[in-house]
């Protein structure tokens, strides 16, 4: 099956991962009007194309970035949170 | 009895010290050991190996390469045996499948007579008419199928393995050999895998009566053999190409997953029939078949062989035909010229060679088990027979050697670009995806020569590619001639001119699905079921394609081929299955909950007590003896599986502040409080509790369903807010035991020095103590409404801190009690269960959790939801409801609904009989406006019948919170 | 005084050999003919071992303010004083287990009363396992999806992978010799289905002493 590459452990078949969708950047609460805030969390990003998606590493629980092109579905690069290119 | 046996021929695979006896159809046979079913067969002269799917027709030997599913047989219980790759075993007994009355005399082979009835599509249009499916489904089911299931079958697991490897190399041709040398010579650790049960590929059998190519061949084995870091696979198939060179390797014994880093395509190519009438008789057969025959098992295919050509190949086979004794009747060459060097050898020889001609028909022999004569005519320019210049000519054998095409299967799943060649008439690889290389005749590459180089070439790239050389640039001259013919279809008035074996499809079946409208490659399969077959098109999408390609004026590159998909060949599901691994969880009270006759129950992954089992009582009174003992008494239940966290740090409380819907950074040192989460839209997903040990330190609890996913979800968040503290999942480490009733006090005081009085402990206090020397949490919560302590410990102490409670509640009567109980207590004081009396849309304000939500605080998940929802009216809310205390009959279920007026109401979301307060008590959804205490509901039942009730208060039991009250515990009852 | 009960203690109990009490955990310590088991594939109890284990990002410098060598480089592992493990688990989560001989594991436990900023506990209840023989490839093979011969035993490597779809620690120590460690919870059902095909493979259960 495919290969996933964990950071901090390596490059590891994708079962022992757990994918949790897309990073998005969640509106501020406090002045957000309802209708953005109602779009933010029922209304995902379906086109395909690059995005950077939150995976985690499941026996070492190690929460990453992962670059995947969702069209191809080749995972460009991983990377720590916090972690600039 | 072996009357089609040759002498011993060099290389051999049968083994003629060892003589097999078998039966076929009842009838004994006698082979050798390395024969395959079918080999052994036509050496005997039995050449009926099998009837068609549709049309019954007698069939022999198409390919002998693992395509000819006309000989698929039965071995008492083994199924989809393929006789042409399936070695002999003594003692088999086989028989033919999808026939009535046996092969010879199969009288299904009527339905012939009706094939102008059952046109293309046969199959969609019967099952238009819903009225006559039955019917048809009965007819169909009767006269198909492919075989007898033995429902007594054992059920035989496999142990399925990984493997890894640099290199896979597909294919153990001279291609294959040769590029696998080419990396292992540069460090590599390679695989090689071939399905036949020896390597080699066709540099044994396709040989032109020339020894120069097994030489060349069994040198390159010779090389293999003693190379340290090659591992050669024999009777081995690659199924299927996934993701990152995952390829399934499959042998007789297990499938094995192979972990490729880079993958040579060495498949070659799978020989194509001619398409005219009667191309299916026993005796028409496939050049590179009648060379197996001779060289692997010494069988002479036939005495007298017509042989239609297009390529040098077929020119070899008449050659090694006429070496092995077999008389060459004519040689029917589609082409004008002769095009190669082996074909003008051959004109030298006296050998009839008709250049411009076409096989017409062949024609039966009397006992239908065979051909008698090939009718041959010219073709013209466009390929279509001048049937005015006819002439038929006496054999038992027609050989078509007409063309190929690419076995590129794994290349297509790996994402391969093909385009079709026009000059080599075949799709060949265009854009290769990273670390896939193909070499060979899959890649285009026939001439013997030129596939040692090409294997050579697809070496040194996937060694450069693996890091381990140069890229050399490598020529591979072109091909002298084309290997395939554009068209060897020859139509026919009386059809019977067979493009798909598998199917019976015959050529008209083509153009009439065109003229319905299915003029495309995926809807003329679909349609038709071209390549739908137990070989899944491997002799017949080429065919199909063309066809297409004519009639609709496109060129087969544009036609396209359909999607390839695993696997390559069958695979059973014994290797599928293999064993299985379910991870399960329990809790390490496991055993004192065995040795106690627990019936135990899946929750989750978790393996909990559903109850505990008394002689000579059901479930249902067994698990309200556990009930009355907890209101009675005391009891005791392992609630080990529970979520445990610890959270530590400057910024703990602003955490749980946070991630949960509660005030929690104003609680007191040595006190828990009720703990409710939700999710970003402000659906209620877990419930729990949260204890505070110190000013930056607090446990907390969540439901065991919730702890996993619970634990990850709270690592991310703090992976992204990097607050100043740590969570440490303590689910495992920590065993949990609560003990209920008003003598639990009793218990744990024989056990521990601290106070426990109400003063010292009160509800809902949390306190660390020692029993025995040994750290444990005390929490008294309020669970089954009873007096109790729930009292975590380090794991490793469980059993014995059990055995301590046991024998302390000895005096007390104390019992144990298990999850049935539980929701019973727990329901008996209006508790709800997150996921059971809430689901995927509940929100708080519907479930009676509002005083749960603190909507003042700064933040937290699903705050911001929850403030555009209590802006709207809510559309349902829990409330609690009884039946009459006399009620008899059926009890409602959960998710049975409530009615009035003739509209949906409401629905149960929990019910159950209590034995404390003597009737049926549950947790509902009802609309707001119908939801005051007193209220009657109708609930209907799944039969239509309506049970009524009444909406009560909750909790149903205790409502006053008695029994956590000091001066209370020692009532003997307390009163509803 | 109460007893300390490994995960595999149910597992183990009906296995006929001799046993130890060994840091207060009856311990199977050797059962007939369990040497030529060890040599071609044994599966050993090793759960009496006391542990440690401690998370954060000032665990590694509070670790070496108490005097431990701590491995540098994330998922490896050095040799404790008196032969015991320490190792870092990811990038700052460690793993100690003592030997018979050595109590790390107890002096930082109590060392846990007053733990600065950023260290965090981690209570550890391992069912942990040891696997000898030549035979081990084998059984890895069958049950997890790590090349494990692609690690160079050098690098001390630490591996957190699955297993039979159980979450696991693993120290390849040399090639006949692997430590596995796992959530105790998950331990009977992990020492049941590698004990089935350990015996498959032709070995079987041995006791601990031959291995500690």
């Amino acid at each position: 099956m495919k290969l996933m590459t964990c950071p901090v452990n390596g490059a590891r078949s994708i079962s022992e991962f757990v994918c949790a969708g897309e990073v998005r950047p969640i509106p501020d609460p406090n002045t957000t009007n309802d209708l953005a805030w109602g779009a933010f969390v029922f209304h995902c990003n379906g086109a395909a194309g690059i995005k950077q998606e939150w995976w985690c590493h499941t026996p070492s629980d190690t929460w990453f970035i992962a670059e995947r092109n969702t069209q191809t579905d080749e995972i460009l690069r991983t990377y720590l949170w916090g972690e600039v290119a | 009895m072996n009357q089609r046996r040759l002498p011993p021929i060099s290389g051999e695979w049968i083994d003629r010290s060892r003589p097999i006896q078998f039966t076929f159809e009842g009838t004994r046979f006698t082979g050798y050991a390395g024969d395959t079913i079918a080999s052994a067969l036509w050496a005997s002269g039995q050449q009926i190996l099998g009837r068609s799917f549709k049309y019954h027709r007698p069939r022999g030997i198409l390919s002998l390469a693992n395509h000819d599913v006309n000989s698929l047989m039965q071995s008492g219980q083994r199924l989809n045996v393929r006789a042409d790759v399936t070695p002999l075993d003594d003692g088999m007994t086989l028989s033919a499948i999808n026939t009535f009355g046996g092969v010879m005399g199969d009288r299904a082979s009527a339905i012939e007579l009706f094939s102008p009835f059952l046109p293309v599509g046969f199959y969609y249009k019967a099952f238009n008419s819903k009225r006559l499916f039955p019917m048809w489904e009965r007819l169909i089911r009767n006269l198909t199928g492919l075989g007898q299931v033995d429902f007594s079958t054992p059920h035989i697991r496999t142990a399925k393995r990984y493997d890894f490897c640099d290199l896979l190399v597909v294919g153990a041709g001279v291609s294959g050999l040769s590029a696998a040398l080419s990396v292992a010579d540069l460090g590599a650790d390679v695989v090689i895998v071939d399905e036949n049960a020896k390597a080699g590929g066709s540099g044994h059998y396709q040989l032109g009566n020339e020894p120069f190519r097994v030489e060349k061949t069994n040198e390159l084995l010779n090389a293999i053999e003693n190379h340290p870091k090659i591992r050669l696979y024999t009777q081995t198939q690659a199924s299927g190409y996934y993701a990152d060179g995952w390829i399934p390797l499959l042998d007789h014994d297990r499938l094995t997953k192979m972990r490729a880093k880079a993958v040579i395509a060495a498949n070659g190519a799978y020989e194509q029939p001619a398409v005219f009438r009667n191309n299916d008789l026993p005796g028409v057969i496939l050049s590179s078949a009648v060379q197996r025959l001779i060289y692997r098992y010494a069988v002479k295919p036939m005495n007298r062989a017509v042989v239609l050509v297009a390529n040098a190949d077929g020119y070899r086979t008449v050659l090694d035909l006429i070496s092995n004794g077999v008389t060459i009747a004519a040689v029917v060459d589609l082409r004008d010229s002769l095009n190669s060097d082996v074909a003008r050898s051959l004109d030298q020889q006296n050998i009839p060679i008709f250049l411009g001609y076409c096989v017409y028909e062949a024609r039966a022999n009397p006992g239908r088990d065979g051909i008698s004569a090939a009718v041959i005519c010219p073709i013209d320019a466009n390929g279509n027979p001048q049937t005015g210049f006819k002439q038929t000519i006496a054999c038992d054998g027609i050989v078509m050697s007409v063309g190929w095409a690419p076995a590129a299967n794994l290349l297509y799943q790996a994402g391969t670009k093909m385009r079709f060649d026009k000059g080599l008439q075949q799709f060949v690889p265009d854009q290769l995806p990273s670390g896939v290389f193909a070499c060979g005749r899959v890649n285009g590459v026939f001439e013997f020569e030129q596939k040692l180089i090409d294997g050579r070439r697809s070496g040194l790239e996937a060694a450069a590619y693996l890091g381990l050389g140069e890229r050399i640039q490598v020529t591979i001259s072109p091909e002298r001639e084309s290997p395939s013919h554009p068209w060897a279809i020859v139509e026919h008035p009386k059809g019977k001119n067979f493009v798909d074996f598998d199917e019976d499809l015959q050529y008209k079946d083509f153009p009439n699905a065109v003229q319905e409208g299915f003029d495309n490659i995926e809807l003329l399969k679909r349609y038709t079921t071209v390549g739908m077959g137990a070989s899944q098109g491997k002799h017949s999408n080429m065919n199909a394609l063309r066809i297409l390609a004519r009639i609709t004026g496109k060129t087969p590159g544009e036609v396209g081929t359909t999607t390839s998909r695993p696997f390559f060949h069958p695979v059973p599901l014994s290797h599928l299955a293999g064993r299985g691994f379910t991870p399960e969880r329990r809790t390490p009270l496991h055993s004192r909950h065995a040795a106690l006759n627990a019936k135990f129950m899946l929750a989750g992954i978790w393996k909990r007590p559903e109850y505990y089992a008394q002689l000579g009582k059901t479930r249902d009174e067994c698990i309200a003896l556990e009930a009355q003992a907890v209101r009675h008494q005391v009891g005791i239940i392992d609630v080990g599986t529970l979520g445990k966290f610890e959270i530590r740090g400057a910024d703990a409380a602003e955490f749980l502040e946070r991630v949960y819907a509660g005030r929690y950074r104003n609680m007191k040192v040595g006190t828990t409080r009720y703990a409710l989460m939700l999710d970003e839209t402000g659906v209620t997903i877990d419930d729990g509790i949260i204890a505070r040990l110190g000013a930056e330190q607090f446990y907390f609890t969540t439901t065991t369903s919730g702890a996993t996913p619970i634990y990850r979800e709270l690592s991310r968040l703090n992976t992204m807010w990097q607050l100043d503290c740590g969570i440490v999942n303590l689910t495992g480490a920590r065993s949990a035991i609560n003990l209920a009733g008003r003598y639990a006090r009793d218990v744990l005081s024989k056990l521990t020095d601290l106070d426990l009085s109400s003063v010292a402990f009160p509800y809902l206090a949390v306190r660390e103590a020692r029993i025995q020397g040994i750290s444990v949490v005390l929490m008294r919560v309020g669970f089954v409404g009873e007096w109790g302590y729930e009292i975590h410990v380090a794991a490793e102490y469980a059993s014995a801190l059990w055995d301590l409670l046991l024998k302390a509640g000895l005096e007390y009567d104390i019992r144990p009690f298990g999850v049935e109980a539980q929701r019973l207590l727990r329901l008996e004081k209006g508790h709800l269960i997150i996921g059971q009396d809430t689901d995927g849309l509940t929100t708080p304000l519907e479930a009676g959790l509002k005083w749960a939500v603190k909507m003042d605080k700064p933040f937290f998940i699903g705050q911001r939801s929850l403030q555009v929802l209590a802006k709207r009216p809510i559309k349902q809310t829990l409330i609690g409801f009884m039946l009459d205390p006399n009620f008899q009959g059926t009890p409602p279920q959960e998710c049975h609904l409530m009615i009035a007026r003739d509209q949906i109401v409401g629905r149960v979301t929990s019910v159950a009989f209590s034995p404390s307060l003597s009737r049926h008590i549950g947790l509902a959804y009802m609309r707001p406006e119908l939801a005051e205490i007193g209220d009657p509901i109708s609930i209907r039942l799944s039969d239509g019948t309506i049970v009524s009730a009444i909406i009560t208060s909750t909790p149903f039991y205790d409502p006053d919170q008695l029994r956590q009250r000091e001066d209370v515990t020692q009532r003997e009852e307390v009163t509803v | 005084m109460m007893r300390r009960i490994s995960p595999n203690h149910d597992r183990l109990q009906s296995l006929s050999g001799t046993w130890r009490d060994i840091n207060g955990m009856p311990s199977l310590m050797s059962i007939p003919g369990d040497e030529q088991t060890a040599a071609h594939l044994g599966i050993a109890d090793l759960s009496f071992l006391t542990r440690f284990g401690v998370k954060g990002a000032g665990a590694a410098a509070w670790l070496e303010s108490r005097d431990l060598e701590v491995p540098d480089r994330p998922n490896t592992w050095r040799s404790l004083p008196d032969g015991g493990i320490i190792a870092r688990l990811g990038l700052t989560e460690f793993l100690i287990e003592d030997s018979l001989h050595s109590s790390f594991a107890l002096r930082l436990a109590e060392a846990c009363q007053h733990v600065p900023d950023r260290v965090y506990p981690v209570l550890r209840q391992d069912a942990a396992i040891v696997l000898c023989g030549t035979a081990i490839p084998d059984l890895l093979q069958q049950t997890c999806s790590v090349h494990f011969q692609s690690f160079s035993l050098n690098d001390h490597p630490v591996i957190l992978t699955l297993i039979v779809g159980v979450s696991v620690t693993i120290i390849p120590i040399a090639p006949d010799r692997y430590r596995i460690w796992c959530d105790g919870t998950f331990g009977a059902y992990l020492w049941e289905t590698l004990a089935t095909i350990v015996q498959e493979l032709g070995g079987g259960v041995v006791g601990a002493d031959r291995l500690i």
